[in-house]
């Protein structure tokens, strides 16, 4: 008799927890030397896995997947190596608080199509680390790269004396299936990176979940800038692997007094910016009537997606913008569009280039990442506590700077959290440390201040509490 | 590794394992277990239930890899249910067992 998807679903993941039973017997050291080993094994497979995910999904460069593999390898390997993720991993003898980690139990995670063997590689290591079991569902246009990737891993760490069935992977294609593995009762923690659709069934399995949806960055460019840099580097950003990072620049705000330079710059490094004509043509392939990006469109070069469109550009051109007058849907290119297209936008004031700056970061991109270039820290500031992002990058290409490892010192990850903007527990970059239960000794150490104040006047309705702040704050 | 000791008057096999259970050790072992069982329900088949109680004596054991885990359900699945028995458990494996599940299936102490 053929087996149920219930039945399908409950074998994969009994394996699953029969390997936590065993993963949780395993001491740092065993289980670092896992994590070594898969990081090895992966790091080996940059270049193979990076054209393979380049061939099989149509998307994106594959020297650009080659470095994405690396930050998901290499430099998560060096950003957690040293982590203590196994039993007590901190002890303060003035608090009498001692720190255990435990692991969390089996994990189902769902890798995207734009970075699928990296996700899939970085995942799986802070799976190992956490001595988590893994179960990961491939995009079902990334089936086969994102499988490789998980045999590589899944060989390296058998051999590196990992449990059996640590790593799994299932098949992609059926939404109904992911859903139901997704919710099921013994799954500790959904990591879900992709879609708004696929966060969304994440947090409603009843399951814990870390869902990242989309993203839809600001960048404003004030006039303390250095332009040429500014340029340069979001041109580095939005080009890299054909704009396919969720943290990628999707806006441009500059004020009225600098636009002419800027649009200059931006010509002078090879960018295009199009007609009002071309907007509309490179609108309705760009966006479709739902007000999301196209899938055609993802990862794709400026010359596919002028072919598409329908447009003539220059030849070599990196970047397409489109200045547009408002955000919303009114203006599709002002929504997020994973791929060389950027918007383009002229305020007449520092306020309200700032004001506009709000309005692309609430329209489908709140508490993902943000971007600006200044030179004056009054302003970095005053933008960073407007903007609700859980990265605010500063003179920085925002792909690579909220991914972190390369630009800055935030922890490398290809999980980015955004908050409860995002409808995520936090705003981190996702890394070993949200995937362990953290246990707490707490050893007796008495609120003298409370312990020693007259406890009869709390009982007392005359007192207020200027009276019992007084006696609490008392010198005994 | 593995030794049995069979009362009689009980109808009880008590199984001693000893030292790490790994998949590899218990891989080695289960077929001298399967055997056991195949004489106590004189057949090979595994459908036919054994009616004997069956005690798993963990004393001498300091670590169960996931294999280990799928002989203890293979086995509670031959007998009627409460006749496995998991004893003197460290609470190290109490917990493994606990993690997997087993004690939903069979009796762990």
């Amino acid at each position: 008799m053929a087996e149920s998807q219930t039945e399908k679903a409950d074998r994969i993941i009994d394996k699953a927890i029969f390997a936590a039973a065993e993963f949780q017997q395993f001491d740092q050291e065993q289980t670092d030397r896992i994590v070594e080993a898969v990081y090895k094994a992966g790091l080996n497979a940059r270049i193979s896995l990076a054209k393979f995910a380049v061939d099989e999904t149509g998307m994106g460069i594959w020297e650009h997947k080659m470095w994405k593999n690396v930050i998901a390898t290499q430099l998560v390997y060096e950003s957690i190596k040293d982590v203590k993720t196994v039993g007590v991993i901190s002890t303060d003898p003035v608090t009498g608080i001692t720190e255990i980690a435990q692991p969390l139990g089996p994990i189902f995670a769902v890798t995207p199509v734009t970075n699928p063997t990296s996700t899939a590689m970085f995942k799986i290591l802070l799976c190992l680390k956490t001595r988590n079991p893994i179960i990961i569902s491939s995009h079902r246009g990334a089936a086969k790269c994102t499988g490789e990737a998980v045999r590589i891993c899944y060989e390296a760490a058998l051999a590196a004396g990992a449990p059996e069935d640590c790593i799994q992977i299932i098949p992609s294609g059926s939404r109904d299936f992911t859903q139901l593995v997704m919710a099921h009762p013994k799954i500790a923690l959904i990591l879900a990176t992709g879609g708004t659709g696929l966060v969304k069934a994440a947090y409603s399995s009843g399951n814990p979940a870390i869902g990242v949806g989309p993203g839809n960055v600001p960048v404003f460019i004030d006039d303390s800038a250095d332009i040429p840099f500014a340029v340069s580097n979001i041109i580095t950003s939005k080009t890299f692997d054909n704009g396919t990072i969720c943290a990628s620049e999707q806006a441009i705000v500059v004020e009225e007094k600098t636009e002419q330079k800027v649009r200059e710059e931006f010509e002078r490094q090879h960018c295009y910016f199009l007609s009002p004509e071309e907007i509309a043509k490179v609108e309705k392939v760009a966006i479709t009537a739902e007000m999301s990006m196209s899938p055609f469109i993802v990862g794709q070069s400026v010359e596919v997606i002028a072919q598409k469109a329908g447009i003539t550009v220059p030849e070599g051109t990196r970047i397409l913008l489109a200045k547009l007058k408002g955000v919303g849907k009114d203006y599709p290119l002002s929504h997020e569009i994973l791929a060389p297209i950027l918007a383009f936008y002229s305020a007449k004031d520092h306020n309200a280039a700032i004001n506009l700056c709000i309005d692309l970061n609430y329209l489908g991109g709140i508490g993902h990442s943000a971007g600006i270039y200044a030179n004056d820290e009054k302003t970095i500031m005053k933008f960073s506590l407007l903007i609700n992002a859980g990265r605010i990058v500063v003179n920085t290409p925002t792909s690579q700077g909220a991914v972190g490892g390369t630009y800055n010192l935030l922890p490398p990850s290809l999980t980015l959290g955004c908050g409860t903007g995002g409808k995520n527990i936090t705003t981190e970059n996702i890394t070993a440390k949200h995937l362990i239960n953290v246990q707490r000794v707490c050893r007796r150490r008495i609120n003298h201040k409370f312990a020693d104040a007259d406890q009869k006047i709390y009982f007392d309705e005359n007192c207020n509490e200027t009276v019992l702040t007084k006696e609490y704050h008392k010198n005994h | 590794m593995l030794k049995f000791n069979y009362n009689k008057s009980e109808k009880a096999l008590t199984c001693f394992f000893a030292g790490r259970l790994d998949t590899i050790a218990s891989f080695n072992l289960c077929d001298e277990l399967y055997a056991k069982l195949n004489t106590l329900r004189g057949t090979d088949d595994p459908a036919v239930m054994v009616n004997d109680k069956i005690l798993f004596d963990m004393t001498e054991v300091n670590y169960i890899a996931s294999s280990f885990i799928r002989i203890c359900i293979t086995v509670a699945k031959q007998v009627p249910r409460g006749n496995l028995t998991i004893v003197n458990c460290d609470p190290f494996l109490k917990k493994t067992f606990k993690i997997a599940g087993l004690d939903e299936i069979l009796i762990v102490t």
